[in-house]
């Protein structure tokens, strides 16, 4: 198995994602197998010669710098979980890690 | 006024197949407001177009089947929905649908899954489960779903509906709750080739909103040809393996007959990374949901769970509790190959991966062949429950439509005909922006193909 337990919670703390205790060897092995399987793209050689790509326009159109608000029906007030005076309201930061 | 309330009345009618997410009275209210309001001079006057529920709406709420956007009223609209309403069109609900379009089944919605019209021991594909399966029961004429990986091809193919992904570009993704960027687009469901491709019209073309969205006029339909004489096929062999379902086969070998019937060329081609296709979308897609989803933290939106904590504690529990299982998969392995000394191993190699199944398309349109036909899915709708402790097994179900998002062209899948009463799709693969050669040769096969008989 390609990805352990410790790998999972490594991620999941990357992901800012809660995982459950009992849930991680199921998505360990669940994350193994889809790795194992993408795996077989090492197919491809790496000395960088084939080039990426990425479908859409081939140059960026530029547009004129002004500033244009996006029109919204209504504020975060009504989207928000919490907002008090203008403000989104979050918890304390906590110990910086 | 009284269509509104026959449309209504329809849509609640297939109540049971759960592939509505709107509330019948919100539901008739609204149609009956838009009804009054709608342009009697519009394209589309009076069309209901029922719309996935990850397509955000001002009318109706915007949940992506996901318990993190439960209750979620947007602010704005996408542009596809302000140009269907210019255009006269009613916004007929929110459909069902995997939890932020990830899925092929339609089981990974916090609000249940969607039954297949025909058979509902079975799925009707996904991830836009819930539009296929309205046009499918006739509640609406057409419907907008969305593709990252064939998330329209393929329930329209399980279905017996059409269903159009246009070229990367042609239809604005402003709006469109982001999943894959560089793979999303609109896609369109119909219960004739015309019904799709005269909605896909009215949204497609430039928008100012959406720098991927290119500068072109909206697409121009073409007429129902009288043949397909001059048309060059393509048949790729590789999607036609030895292990195809038999009843696969025998229903594209019809389609392949009648093409030929009707005078077009039909050239045996190959796309020879097509074998790497599925693994190469399954890193992508990840990678760029990953990202996408950072944005889903109990600050700005949706419900907020366990506040007590910190900050990451409260990031932590509202998206620990806000996805399901397989958004949870997705962003997990995502985060993987995008993370430090596993970039160059996966996700560049994707990338590269990308360029050559993009080649591989190039190659074949230069050697003269204007479309590919293949199968849309290799095998009929699948039992519910059947693919969900797999997700290789569940993934496999796009490893034929995912190769025209890798490579950002149009393909629409037509059925073809049914096998024991479920129905089967053929999928044509057109060039960059040609969608209209493509929706000419799909007139024509819609014409001949006994889409309901038994092949």
């Amino acid at each position: 198995m390609s990805v352990s337990r410790d790998d999972v919670l490594r991620i999941a703390q990357l992901a800012e994602l809660d995982v459950e205790e009992d849930a991680l060897p199921e998505i360990a092995e669940q994350m193994s197998r889809i790795l194992d399987y993408v795996a077989q793209l090492s197919a491809i050689p790496t000395n960088g010669s084939v080039k990426t790509f990425v479908p859409g326009p081939d140059a960026i159109r530029f547009r004129p710098d002004e500033v244009a608000p996006f029109p919204l029906a209504f504020g975060p007030e009504v989207f928000a979980p919490v907002f008090k005076e203008g403000f989104f309201v979050v918890p304390k930061l906590g110990q910086f890690e | 006024m009284s269509d509104a309330k026959a449309v209504a009345d329809r849509l609640v009618k297939a109540k049971r197949l759960n592939a509505l997410l709107t509330p019948p009275k919100d539901l008739r209210k609204s149609l009956l407001a838009q009804a009054t309001a709608a342009r009697p001079t519009g394209v589309l006057y009076g069309m209901p177009v029922a719309v996935k529920d990850n397509i955000c709406t001002l009318e109706f709420t915007t949940t992506c089947g996901s318990r993190i956007l439960e209750g979620y009223q947007s602010p704005y609209e996408a542009t596809a929905i302000t140009k269907l309403k210019a255009a006269g069109a009613l916004i007929a609900g929110k459909t069902n649908c995997d939890e932020f379009a990830m899925g092929s089944s339609t089981e990974y919605s916090v609000y249940g899954r969607v039954l297949h019209p025909l058979d509902r021991t079975r799925v009707p594909g996904g991830s836009s489960g819930g539009s296929a399966a309205l046009v499918a029961a006739g509640a609406v004429p057409a419907a907008l779903g969305s593709e990252t990986g064939g998330s329209v091809r393929q329930p329209a193919a399980f279905c017996g509906v059409v269903g159009i992904k246009p070229t990367y570009g042609r239809v604005s993704r402003c709006g469109l709750v982001a999943f894959g960027s560089s793979l999303d687009q609109i896609g369109v469901f119909g219960r004739s080739v015309h019904d799709a491709a005269r909605v896909l019209s009215v949204i497609s073309g430039r928008d100012p909103r959406d720098a991927t969205c290119e500068d072109r006029d909206p697409l121009r339909l073409p007429t129902v040809p009288e043949s397909l004489q001059g048309f060059v096929i393509g048949l790729p062999k590789e999607y036609f393996p030895p292990e195809l379902d038999p009843v696969v086969r025998r229903a594209c070998d019809r389609a392949i007959r009648m093409m030929k019937e009707l005078g077009a060329a039909m050239r045996e081609v190959s796309l020879p990374h097509t074998a790497y296709a599925v693994p190469t979308y399954y890193v992508i897609a990840p990678a760029e949901a990953s990202s996408n989803l950072a944005r889903y933290d109990g600050v700005r939106y949706g419900p907020r769970f366990d506040g007590n904590t910190d900050l990451r504690g409260l990031y932590r529990a509202t998206r620990g509790e806000g996805f399901g299982p397989e958004v949870r998969r997705r962003i997990l392995v995502g985060t993987y190959v995008l993370s430090a000394g596993y970039y160059d191993a996966y996700y560049r190699r994707a990338q590269q991966m990308r360029a050559l199944i993009a080649q591989d398309f190039r190659n074949v349109f230069d050697r003269g062949v204007d479309l590919l036909f293949t199968p849309t899915v290799p095998s009929p709708a699948f039992k519910a429950g059947e693919k969900l402790a797999d997700p290789i097994a569940m993934y496999m179900s796009d490893i034929f439509t995912v190769t025209a998002n890798l490579a950002g062209l149009p393909a629409i899948s037509v059925p073809i005909g049914r096998v024991k009463g479920l129905p089967i799709g053929g999928q044509l693969i057109g060039q960059a922006f040609l969608e209209d050669e493509m929706i000419e040769a799909a007139y024509a096969l819609e014409r001949v193909v006994p889409a309901t008989d038994e092949a």
